[in-house]
């Protein structure tokens, strides 16, 4: 009889909508900080470039090559003599001196993470586009900086390759580095040959 | 007739429609928040304390914006139509008690006058739809002049069952008999008709074919915008309201206690918690099945209407006098009145049981699909 009862199908929609009152929302009320969803570490956000805490300069060398594949165009970069190399604290020649993404127009591939040599740039957690100026979508290096420490912070982030993208430098190249890097190319490249990376921001 | 008396009616008529619009929109936050929770969303939580304020907001929002005026419009009907379908849902609270001796006028013929106001809601929906000139409108009007004529046979016959069982047509007698039964218990099918004609006759979701969105684009309201928009709603919940009063006092028992230790004031006070409690219970049903059911096809509508609700309220009125002129003893009355509860339960299920055999276009639950495989896809 009760099993009859249950078979009337508007007792059971009703039965429905009853058990469904009753459970939490599923809501999540986004702009508010505390109730937002927080999103999974593999989350493909906006690109950012990454900082090296040991030697305090950014990873990116400014090779150019992230700006070259980018199928929006979305990028432009411009790079610069390290100093910090002629002091012989860091390894990388050549750093980043401007830097900027336009992110509205960034369609968040990721080739620009696929192609980079340097472990230089990373696609970080930042989703969040509204902005109240026409152009406040364009990250500058500060900006870009900034998103990829907080997203260094946030994954504990590593470098995929870190033998060679520590920016230590290295013994054998300092020396003839210190004496005339820019006099002779040649030499440069016989000194580099084990290093890759010169080669690619030579380019 | 002084001029104190006059003012008196005033007040008295001022007094009705604030409390009236304040609680219809306060219906309308609790339709929100009820949907909200089947539905398993928040439902207006911002403007004051967890939305309290949002009927007020929406008020603002409605008064403010602009009045539009169909061109082709005919525009004395299309401004009457509000005014037509609010006052009669302000008219039928002169009847209306609310606990004992709190009534405007406690007429003998309180039923009679509630049943013959209800009507003329129709008339308004109607010229609505026809003072649009818009196609959707008047089909909308004349969608509902059908449904609500159509109805009205069974929401009248079972509430003169009642009236037999009373022997009154006074609405404040009718509940003080139910002091020791309520008289759903006598008559469950006449409560059970008597529910789902209400919906009928207020547009709510199962039936609501005149201001179907998907269909006829809301019905006689389609060029209606802000204030004059606003009255339609108002007046529609105004009845859900009354139709809510209606059950609670006709089934439920009203305001009366089985057994009521305290006097005075504080009695009173109990008695219209309590009739209130049941209002609101009415109400959140009303809400519940809104939240459940799809519309019905008019076809539908018409053939459970004049098929199932017709028959089986006269037969209700018919058992009901033969109980009452032999003296047979109530529960005879409970027993076969529960027992056509059941037939029409069958009825409504069996129906759906034919459809998912093919033999008509009908619309089924995924579940009745997928149990069966024998099912032809509707065409």
């Amino acid at each position: 009889m009760i099993s009859k009862l249950k078979n009337i199908g508007f007792l059971r929609g009703l039965v429905v909508t009853l058990k469904t009152t009753f459970r939490s929302s599923v809501t999540a009320e986004y702009p508010k900080l505390d109730k937002r969803i927080q999103v999974a570490d593999r989350f493909m956000g906006f690109p950012a470039l990454l900082w090296d805490g040991n030697i305090v300069e950014p990873y990116c060398t400014g090779c150019m090559v992230c700006v070259r594949n980018c199928p929006t165009q979305c990028m432009s970069a411009e790079m610069k003599d390290n100093p910090k190399y002629e002091e012989g604290i860091s390894g990388r020649r050549k750093i980043i001196n401007e830097f900027e993404i336009n992110l509205g127009r960034c369609i968040l591939c990721g080739i620009c993470v696929d192609v980079c040599n340097f472990d230089a740039i990373e696609m970080s957690h930042e989703h969040e586009l509204s902005k109240y100026q026409r152009n406040g979508n364009r990250a500058n290096l500060d900006t870009l900086l900034e998103m990829g420490k907080e997203y260094q912070s946030k994954v504990n982030w590593t470098p995929k390759q870190p033998e060679k993208n520590s920016g230590k430098p290295k013994e054998k190249v300092i020396k003839p580095k210190t004496t005339g890097d820019s006099v002779t190319p040649l030499t440069l490249d016989k000194s580099l040959n084990s290093d890759s990376t010169e080669k690619d921001s030579a380019e | 007739m002084n001029f104190q008396e006059i003012l008196k009616y005033f007040v008295y008529a001022g007094m009705i429609f604030t409390v009236l619009a304040g609680i219809a929109a306060y219906l309308t936050l609790m339709e929100r928040k009820v949907l909200a929770w089947i539905q398993q969303r928040m439902g207006p939580k911002y403007v004051g304390f967890r939305g309290i304020l949002q009927p007020l907001a929406d008020g603002i929002k409605l008064v403010i914006k602009e009045d539009l005026l169909p061109s082709w419009s005919d525009r004395t009907v299309y401004w009457i139509a509000p005014i037509a379908v609010l006052v009669p849902a302000l008219l039928m609270w002169v009847a209306i008690p609310i606990t004992d001796g709190i009534v405007l006028d406690d007429s003998d013929l309180g039923l009679f006058y509630i049943t013959a106001i209800s009507v003329l809601t129709v008339m308004g929906l109607v010229m609505a739809g026809w003072g649009s000139a818009n196609k959707w409108a008047v089909m909308g009007g004349l969608r509902a002049a059908g449904q609500l004529v159509s109805y009205e046979i069974p929401f009248i016959m079972s509430i003169l069952a009642i009236a037999m069982l009373a022997q009154s047509l006074n609405l404040t007698e009718i509940v003080n008999q139910q002091t020791t039964f309520a008289f759903i218990l006598k008559q469950p099918l006449a409560f059970v008709i008597f529910f789902i004609a209400g919906l009928a006759e207020l547009g709510r979701i199962p039936f609501d074919i005149h201001h179907a969105e998907s269909e006829v684009v809301g019905g006689p309201f389609v060029e209606y915008s802000g204030a004059h928009w606003a009255v339609f709603y108002l007046a529609e919940y105004m009845n859900t309201f009354t139709v809510a009063v209606l059950t609670t006092i006709l089934f439920l028992g009203g305001w009366v206690w089985p057994q009521m230790p305290f006097e005075g004031s504080l009695h009173d006070f109990l008695s219209i918690l309590l009739f209130m409690f049941k209002t609101v219970a009415v109400i959140y049903l009303i809400f519940w099945i809104r939240g459940t059911y799809p519309r019905l096809r008019i076809d539908q509508l018409m053939a459970f209407g004049w098929k199932l609700l017709v028959p089986l309220s006269f037969l209700n009125v018919v058992i009901t006098s033969i109980v009452l002129f032999y003296g047979f003893s109530h529960f005879v009355l409970s027993g076969v009145s529960v027992f056509l509860t059941g037939v029409l339960f069958y009825m409504i299920s069996n129906r759906s049981k034919k459809y998912d055999s093919g033999e008509t276009v009908r619309i089924v639950s995924s579940s009745q699909v997928r149990d069966n495989q024998n099912f032809k896809e509707p065409l």
